[in-house]
């Protein structure tokens, strides 16, 4: 059949359906396809970052400007402070909780408009995203009155005599993490939709039907048939997450800086753009490589799964 | 001919920026030129007569004097005012949003039939960046930097001068703001507002009359206080808890004041440079790090609130004007600075936004619970005590943003 | 099978739908806070909506931000799904690289990207901000979004069925037409949504290519934080979440939410 016995396509995977498309890699087709994308993203985005990378070597001259000069890797010498480990350590953190939170959240949502939604599914699409088009700023600030000691949720639970003391939830990392899953939760939604919706359900049926248990179904199923949707909405969480520097000074509190705080702190106040692009750049490495790691780690298991 | 009676030296680029702009035939231009010069005399004419005719600004008295400090160097001390030069139609101002009266933008554009693109920026590094970028003020007029800037941005050829004699209005400006030490003779930018830092508290939580910064590091108010998220703010409120110069280099006081400052984090709530007001209003916080505007703005909301400059010392700061040397509409700039330093204008600006403007004329329009605050508007032996925070040099100011990243981190 | 869903699931489902709306039903309620500021309730008024429709700056700002999104959806929507189509389909050299190179702009600091866009532009080009550089960098970071969600869809597409189009005598683009797009058009259209989510609401990458009467609507609204966040910003809002609702409401009762182009070919789920 169609995909029953092949793994999800991730990067690089032999995965048989669209590896069966081998015929059709011409030349042609896959300049028309993938050239523009790339060619805009390499004039727009490689090019500026290349800038920033030759700043990233300079250094402030006492006139305030950066200054190549005497190019070379000292800022990244300095950027490696160790100081910056608890920071490092809460972006991690923040960053993974927010991805399993919107993962966790976002596909049983997703399967449920997917299942279920029938004739209103682009509608239920729609009104996931409908809060988004609002501004960022306000809804931040709304969240705030929702949280803060003296907001919706406490004055309720102290009125209804739940509790005697209202729950401190502002500018904390409870608060972050709130803030950068709600944020985050349309990105996995979307994704693991799309997904979702081209799941042959009837394939679970006959999972059933061989008596595999609900779970059992899900598990050998469901989740690996839905593996792509699963990979592009933990990538689109996750990235976005570790360099989210916003929610975190919004949100939280004295003691919730991630990098991409620090980053924006030396660029602004510091005014020290080499110094600024050199931190961005080594984590923008470790992300990297621990994207990449985590991509290949992944194909390994869910290939061993299927096999 | 009218030689005598042109504005400053920047007039001379801006014609020709004009020129190309507008690609004139040169027909069009002998023409506008000999329109000029017609209209440069008939005001002088009718100037002459009594009437306050090409003049820019309805309270200026025919009889200019020069302004103290003027520079223009073709600027010669007549008694009749400069002759203003017919003013482009548009005018394109970068500043922050609500950072001005309410009515002020629209008052500009019934007056001088100028129209006005009142453009936002979101934070400093942004305003910076624009000014810099082409070298020449990236395409705006008027902007509104810190005043620590000015040095800098003469410097690199941003901002051009200015020609006091197109702002005759400039004599309303406070004696003290005649020469700041940033800017000598207000050359190349004119004072807009001005503040104090302190800090603002709720009586309901913590009676009392409090002077110190130390009460900003009482642990009885664990989880209660926020701090500005300014690096050079939050040292200077250590040093001046130290005695210590807010400007210091030495890197041994920046450890102390470190340190004094990693004994309050665990103490506050929150560093913020922009929620401080919020949350006095809803209660947050019972004590916040502010800029006395910030003060202001909660009591439009809660009036109790109380704001105090510290007893040990504080910062003073302020903003200007500047005209970018690209200016593609120099003589609307000109006009523009000229109408803000209006003694009506200048008062409306003060009372929509809270802060200090730094203009006498001004005073009695101003409301009067800003203008007899000693908190919004100190007595000047006070004024005399606060401090500005010095421009630093990229080595210096690493010393304190390394500090600051790992008290923050 | 449509069978019933499970009452856990439902209840699941519509619970985040409460809580995704929950910060926008406070911030209506505060449109109509009789206070400069704040989110501290001190009476009811009207009177934000009117100074808002008067508020000539912040309807400017509104309607740039529309435009620059528009552009900036049409953009990063084709050129997206087309390379998400690419990469799922076509075994190339370099599929790799263009993979990792998808991933980069999300990695990237927002202020790094708008710093380096502002010196690419001023310093390679001359340019002073404007809507159309704004929108060439919401088009860039927005490919990526549109690309890893197209793709997501496309790998578990079959191919047979577009050569079986092509065997059928349709032409290669014809093919592409009424097979292969209408498969992947709940994708593309996600991509859209969440395109248009990030132009619309971009302060950062934004900011620094903003130039004179380009400024957005989210750059406006930071900017006031400092002076006064009033409640206008609450107003408008509203108003935005207001009309495409009711345009939402207009769209179905048209009918314009029917079953989507989904049913070519397999699935034995009734329709």
């Amino acid at each position: 059949m169609t995909s029953a016995a092949a793994p999800a396509e991730l990067e690089g995977a032999p995965a048989t359906p669209a590896a069966a498309g081998a015929r059709r890699s011409g030349a042609a087709a896959t300049g028309i396809l993938v050239f523009p994308g790339v060619l805009w993203l390499a004039v727009f985005f490689l090019v500026p970052l290349g800038i920033m990378a030759v700043v990233s070597l300079g250094a402030v001259d006492p006139g305030g400007h950066v200054t190549l000069a005497n190019p070379g890797l000292g800022n990244y010498g300095h950027a490696l402070d160790p100081e910056f480990l608890p920071a490092l350590g809460r972006s991690v953190y923040y960053a993974i909780v927010t991805t399993a939170l919107s993962l966790a959240i976002g596909y049983p949502v997703a399967y449920w408009i997917s299942r279920y939604g029938g004739r209103h599914k682009i509608l239920l699409l729609i009104l996931v995203m409908l809060p988004f088009w609002t501004s960022y700023l306000i809804r931040t600030y709304a969240w705030m009155a929702i949280l803060r000691d003296n907001g919706v949720i406490n004055s309720l639970l102290l009125d209804v005599g739940l509790i005697d003391q209202p729950i401190p939830m502002l500018n904390t990392d409870f608060s972050v993490i709130l803030g950068m899953t709600y944020g985050f939760l349309p990105f996995a939604i979307l994704p693991l939709f799309v997904s979702i919706d081209r799941l042959d359900f009837s394939l679970v049926q006959a999972a059933r039907d061989l008596y595999a248990s609900g779970r059992g179904a899900f598990l050998h199923v469901t989740l690996p048939l839905t593996m792509p949707g699963l990979v592009a909405a933990g990538l689109l969480t996750f990235i976005p997450a570790l360099g989210d520097y916003v929610t975190p000074d919004v949100l939280g509190g004295a003691d919730t800086t991630t990098v991409a705080n620090l980053i924006q702190v030396i660029f602004t106040a510091g005014r020290d753009w080499p110094y600024g692009s050199a931190l961005g750049f080594l984590l923008m490495g470790v992300t990297l490589i621990g994207t990449l790691a985590a991509l290949r780690s992944l194909r390994r298991e869910v290939i061993g799964m299927n096999a | 001919m009218t030689e005598r009676h042109l504005p400053g030296i920047g007039f001379n680029e801006a014609l020709e920026q004009k020129l190309a702009k507008a690609n004139w035939s040169r027909r069009e231009f002998l023409a506008r030129v000999a329109a000029f010069g017609a209209a440069t005399a008939l005001t002088q004419l009718l100037i002459a007569c009594g009437q306050g005719g090409g003049s820019p600004s309805a309270g200026a008295p025919t009889s200019g004097p020069t302004p103290e400090g003027s520079t223009t160097a073709e600027a010669t001390p007549t008694a009749a005012p400069t002759a203003v030069p017919e003013p482009e139609d548009e005018l394109f101002v970068l500043n922050w949003d609500q950072y001005i009266g309410e009515e002020t933008v629209a008052k500009f554009q019934d007056k001088y039939g100028i129209k006005v693109t009142y453009d936002n920026f979101a934070d400093e590094t942004e305003q910076i960046g624009k000014i810099q970028r082409g070298g020449n003020g990236g395409g705006w007029d008027i902007h509104y930097p810190a005043s620590t800037w000015v040095p800098t941005f003469v410097t690199d050829g941003l901002i051009q001068k200015i020609d006091h004699s197109l702002i005759p209005n400039l004599q309303n400006l406070n004696a003290a703001w005649q020469s700041p030490a940033y800017d000598a003779d207000n050359s190349y930018s004119v004072p807009n507002m001005w503040w104090t830092t302190g800090y603002a508290w709720d009586p309901r939580d913590i009676p009392g009359d409090l002077t110190s910064w130390a009460e900003l590091w009482n642990p009885a108010r664990d989880n209660q206080m926020s701090m500005l998220d300014d690096i050079r703010e939050c040292f200077a409120a250590g040093a001046f808890r130290l005695g210590l110069d807010p400007n210091t280099k030495d890197l041994g006081e920046l450890d102390r004041i470190l340190a004094l400052l990693e004994e309050q984090k665990p103490l506050l709530r929150d560093y913020t440079a922009t929620d401080q007001i919020d949350y006095m209003i809803d209660e947050v916080v019972q004590m916040a790090h502010c800029w006395s505007g910030d003060w202001v703005q909660m009591t439009y909301t809660k009036p109790r609130m109380r704001y105090v400059i510290p007893s040990e010392g504080s910062i003073k700061g302020n903003d200007v004007m500047v005209i970018s040397s690209g200016a593609p509409h120099p003589i609307a700039a000109h006009l523009w600075i000229d109408f803000n330093l209006d003694a009506d204008i200048s008062a409306e600006n003060t009372n929509y936004i809270g802060y200090m403007g730094p203009n006498d004329a001004a005073l009695p329009k101003i409301e009067g619970y800003i203008k007899d605050d000693p908190r919004l508007n100190p007595p000047q032996e006070i004024l005399d005590q606060l401090i500005e925070l010095a421009y630093l040099q990229p080595a210096d100011l690493a010393q304190y943003t390394d500090r600051w990243n790992a008290l923050r981190a | 099978m449509s069978g019933r869903p499970s009452r856990w699931l439902t209840g699941f489902a519509v619970a985040t739908y409460v809580i995704l709306f929950a910060p926008i039903v406070v911030l209506i309620v505060f449109s109509f806070n009789n206070a400069r500021r704040g989110f501290t309730w001190q009476g009811f008024t009207l009177d934000w909506y009117p100074k808002l429709l008067r508020n000539t700056e912040m309807l400017d700002a509104l309607r740039v931000t529309l435009e620059v999104a528009l552009i900036a959806v049409i953009g990063a929507t084709i050129l997206g799904s087309l390379l998400g189509l690419g990469l799922a389909r076509l075994r190339f050299r370099g599929a790799g690289a263009v993979q990792t190179l998808l991933l980069l702009p999300i990695m990237t600091p927002e202020i790094i990207m708008g710093i380096s866009l502002l010196v690419f532009f001023s310093q390679l080009f001359g340019l002073n901000g404007s809507i159309g550089q704004i929108a060439i960098a919401h088009i860039m970071f927005c490919i990526s979004y549109v690309a890893i969600v197209v793709r997501a869809r496309a790998v578990s597409l079959d191919p047979r069925l577009e050569e079986a189009a092509r065997d059928l005598g349709a032409s290669a683009v014809g093919a592409f037409r009424h097979v292969t797009l209408p498969l992947l058009a709940p994708a593309v259209a996600a991509g859209a949504m969440l395109a248009f989510a990030l132009s619309f609401d971009d302060l950062v990458v934004t900011s620094f290519n903003t130039g004179v009467g380009s400024t957005t609507l989210p750059v406006q609204i930071y900017s006031a934080i400092r002076f006064g966040v009033t409640p206008q910003i609450n107003a408008i809002s509203t108003i935005i979440v207001a009309i495409v609702a009711i345009a939402l409401l207009i769209a179905w009762r048209l009918g314009a939410f029917r079953t989507t182009a989904s049913v070519v070919v397999s699935e034995p789920e009734a329709a």
